[in-house]
């Protein structure tokens, strides 16, 4: 059997056992950023290729997504997400132009946002539309990934994502263009 | 200068030094005499071994590096004007079986530019040299000796040939677009693999014209042998000087 | 002259084109540069890497065991492949299996290695390679010339005449937005058609069952996501301990690889979704083996970022496919020997041993000491040519006797000094092909030595 055949040579061949490093509870990252963890959140997420607009509570971001957003699949709103379940049609959902979705949190080192299943109905949803808004509580805007993957554990659902600006792609001598295969736009709305 | 130092010193010069470029050895013994050392040559001194061991043959270096160490064991530091050879002394030696002599030998070989900084603690020498100097940071004595902090690193930036230099009267040193790019050079690399030697070399000697630089300077000949071959080939505006020659030209 | 060496010769005799090849691979090396100075801790992340993969190949079955445990209780299916063969029949009896004909694959070098896209074929399936690096070099039937940036080789009139081929888009239009648009609807389309996704495995988290790709296209999710099936394709090596140790590796990956904080995506695949099937094949392929070699374990810690091959001086001025090798450049010159010694056995000399590589890597790899520790054991296995062995053998000799070294540093002195310049400077004096000899002093140091001190009585 290949996988006893595996095991058996790497218990064989193996060093003597190393220790694992302690893990690091205090990144001291916070001081670095000057401006405060949200500002370096904006100023990462613009530097990334993203857009971000700031409202008041949930009542204006709320006003605010049906104001600009109102064609959007909203998936903050709990009845729509019928309409996508897992087994939904592919072509049903690739006809998404912009999807709306509540995110878990923000990281100031890199302006990305997590968000997890318990989020969306359908996997494809962060990944197929051309426009992705987000809307993040900017309370819950963290300084690095340590902090992240701290927050992430214990807490690991079937699929995660962190996402930071709109797809990308250098593959073309170099140059940077938006909207490979997924979002071309990437907003995040702070509230 | 008249310190004088209660220290034997046994002067290792490579291979090519010896063999076509002399007057870095002489500057070398010079400038060591000039800081109050006693300093020995021994005659029967050949070559580090390093050929032989780049090429995968360090077994066949094994009478050599014994020859090293016979002709090298009794000082109490060894200096020689070559950062990858003392870096090849440092490292690789350790094939040999580690008696006290060969421990000793290989714990005590320095590079000049690090004997001065580290072991001398100077680094004013007192040169009047007003040259635009650009310096090329020869691969094994920078990420192997550690003469300077490569810029890969994230680290506090320092350089002992940079400190060795910037007090000297007139002196300006260039600052090029890649600061420690190889040469090409890489001992028999430069016969095997003759066009991306080259075309390493002059890649780097178009950093220097580029900049500004008058005089190149190394602690390593073999990089300034093949950039000097290259330029004297291309007529390149170029003078190549051993970071010794520059050195020695003080009024210590 | 070795293979390597021929094919770095060809690629340097366009002079212009090399150039460009060499600044656009230094220019990602400066971008890496500057975010590594912005991190103070950096060198301590590089340690803690480092470390932290040291520990997991000390406990590596173990770590494995829990991964799978952990995997099978997510839902996902787990299988183990001792070699290339066993992988691609996994992976081809999984499609078989669901009837399918259409797969979907985002980047894995593990796929390069085992040459899986060749055997799928030949069973009629239809795998795109949906990294648009990769689309492009599958339409040319070439390699990846670099392992994160498959077609850095290419310039854009070349994919623009490439695409108007294959896509029919408007010939001689090479605007970058203009091609990705084109290959965007193309790859859609596929991703909307494929019934199975198969992508890589940049990190396994053994304590959750996690599989983490990165990806900046996103094609690795919208593959995974589309199709019912999913399939993640890992070394043995790309596990980890547990959740937290990701925020290291996340930290140092994107911004070794390609100078950014952090890819667009970075997926955390644990478990099927309702109603899809996850498979998850674990590869072994002479990496259990490799763990018995102490000089060269190392090389099992890399995160196949590439950084070693954008700062590789050699590297960028001959390019990967010069290698001949699944992975190039310096960390492909010390893997490869463990599994084609004989085809690769040039490649640990392909390298002035500068030891830039090993100062980038964010797992601190001595790749430069292992360069030079394969060329010992290389000559060792008698795979270094005889000829080279045989002058080195010559050089031993002469070079460990003083009496002979200084006779035979005097006769090459009389024979460049003397000897007619047409005469040097023949077909067989490599160094003279693009630099002068040096020029020949009256005496040598031992010579002047003599004179000066010991005539004195010194």
């Amino acid at each position: 059997m290949g996988r006893d055949k595996i095991l058996q040579t790497i218990r064989e061949n193996k060093t003597k056992v190393t220790p694992l490093p302690k893990t690091i509870t205090d990144t001291n990252l916070k001081e670095k950023f000057d401006s405060g963890l949200i500002n370096r959140f904006k100023e990462i997420l613009q530097h990334v290729g993203g857009d971000y607009f700031e409202v008041n509570g949930t009542e204006e971001l709320n006003a605010f997504t049906e104001r600009h957003f109102s064609g959007a699949a909203n998936f903050r709103k709990k009845e729509i997400w019928k309409r996508y379940p897992p087994d939904c049609p592919k072509e049903n959902i690739a006809q998404l132009k912009t999807v709306i979705l509540e995110v878990q949190f923000g990281v100031a080192e890199n302006g990305a946002v997590w968000v997890d299943e318990s989020n969306f109905p359908n996997r494809l949803l962060p990944f197929i539309a051309e426009e992705l808004i987000v809307c993040l509580d900017s309370k819950q805007i963290i300084s690095d990934m340590h902090e992240a993957y701290f927050r992430i554990a214990n807490k690991v659902t079937g699929f995660g994502v962190f996402i930071s600006g709109p797809s990308k792609t250098a593959d073309i001598e170099q140059n940077l263009v938006f909207g490979a295969h997924g979002a071309k736009k990437t907003t995040v709305i702070l509230y | 200068m008249n310190q004088t130092y209660n220290l034997q010193i046994g002067l290792f010069i490579p291979c090519y030094i010896d063999q076509f470029y002399p007057q870095v050895g002489i500057a070398t013994l010079e400038l060591l005499h000039k800081l109050g050392l006693d300093v020995h040559y021994p005659l029967k001194q050949t070559c580090c071994g390093q050929p032989m061991a780049n090429s995968g043959s360090e077994k066949e270096a094994v009478p050599t590096y014994k020859n090293f160490i016979r002709n090298f064991c009794q000082f109490d530091y060894v200096v020689s004007p070559s950062g990858s050879c003392v870096y090849h002394v440092r490292e690789h030696y350790n094939i040999l079986e580690q008696t006290d002599e060969v421990k000793k030998v290989r714990k005590n070989t320095f590079e000049l530019c690090e004997f001065i900084v580290d072991v001398l603690k100077m680094d004013d020498l007192k040169i009047d040299y007003p040259h635009k100097v650009g310096i090329h940071q020869s691969c094994h004595g920078l990420r192997g000796l550690k003469l300077g902090t490569s810029s890969e690193l994230v680290a506090e930036r320092s350089s002992k040939v940079h400190r060795l230099l910037e007090k000297a009267k007139g002196i300006e040193i260039i600052n090029l677009d890649r600061e420690d790019e190889c040469c090409g050079f890489g001992g028999t690399f430069s016969v095997f693999y003759p066009d991306v030697s080259v075309r390493m070399g002059k890649d780097r000697l178009n950093d220097h014209l580029r900049n500004g630089t008058e005089i190149i300077t190394a602690t390593d000949m073999s990089c300034l042998m093949h950039l000097e071959g290259i330029i004297r080939r291309q007529k390149y505006n170029l003078k190549v000087a051993h970071i010794a020659e520059i050195l020695n030209s003080n009024s210590l | 002259m070795t293979k390597h060496s021929c094919k770095a010769g060809q690629f340097l005799k366009n002079e212009q084109y090399a150039a460009w090849h060499d600044e656009t691979l230094w220019i990602v090396r400066e971008k890496r540069d500057k975010m590594a100075r912005a991190v103070p801790e950096w060198e301590k992340l590089r340690e803690r890497a480092s470390k932290i993969k040291e520990h997991t190949l000390s406990e590596l079955d173990n770590y494995l065991i829990e991964f799978e445990k952990q995997a099978l209780k997510n839902g996902a299916q787990v299988h183990w492949a001792a070699d290339a063969a066993q992988f691609n029949q996994i992976v081809y009896n999984i499609i078989n299996e669901n009837n399918a004909s259409k797969v979907v694959k985002s980047k894995s070098m593990l796929t390069e290695e085992c040459g899986l896209n060749l055997f799928l074929e030949t069973k009629g399936i239809e795998v795109t390679d949906t990294d648009l690096g990769e689309r492009i070099i599958q339409f040319r039937n070439e390699p990846p010339s670099h392992i994160v940036m498959p077609a850095i080789h290419l310039k854009k009139e070349e994919i623009s005449e490439l695409f108007h081929q294959k896509l029919q888009t408007e010939e001689g239009n090479f605007d970058p937005a203009y091609l990705t648009t084109a290959a965007r609807l193309h790859l859609r389309q596929k991703f909307l058609e494929a019934e199975v996704a198969i992508t890589g495995v940049n990190f396994a988290v053994a304590e959750t069952g996690t599989v983490v790709v990165c990806t900046n296209e996103g094609n690795a999710d919208m593959g995974a996501h589309a199709a019912p099936v999913q399939i993640h394709c890992m070394g043995i090596e790309k596990i980890i301990p547990g959740i937290v140790d990701l925020g290291v590796f996340i930290r140092l990956l994107a911004r070794s690889a390609t100078g950014q904080l952090i890819t667009t995506y970075t997926s955390h695949y644990t478990g099927p979704k309702p109603g899809g099937h996850m498979h998850i094949v674990i590869v072994d392929n002479g990496r259990s083996e490799h763990l018995a070699k102490k000089d060269y374990l190392n090389a099992l810690k890399c995160i196949r970022c590439g950084a070693c091959m954008n700062t590789c001086p050699v590297y960028r001025r001959s390019g990967g496919h010069s290698y001949g090798s699944v992975i190039p450049g310096p960390i492909g010159s010390i893997l490869a020997p463990h599994s084609q010694i004989k085809t690769s056995s040039d490649l640990p000399f392909a390298s002035s041993l500068c030891g830039s590589c090993s100062d980038v890597c964010p797992v601190k790899i001595d790749i430069h000491d292992q360069l030079y520790r394969w060329r010992q054991d290389l000559s060792e296995m008698k795979l270094v040519s005889p000829g080279k062995r045989y002058a080195m053998k010559i050089a031993g000799k002469i070079l460990s006797k003083s009496k002979m070294y200084d006779c035979l540093g005097k006769t090459a002195r009389y024979v460049i000094k003397n000897l007619p310049h047409k005469l040097i400077y023949n077909r067989f004096n490599i160094w003279g092909k693009g630099r002068e000899l040096p020029e020949v002093p009256k005496e040598s140091f031992k010579q002047w030595y003599k004179r000066t001190y010991q005539e004195k009585g010194g």
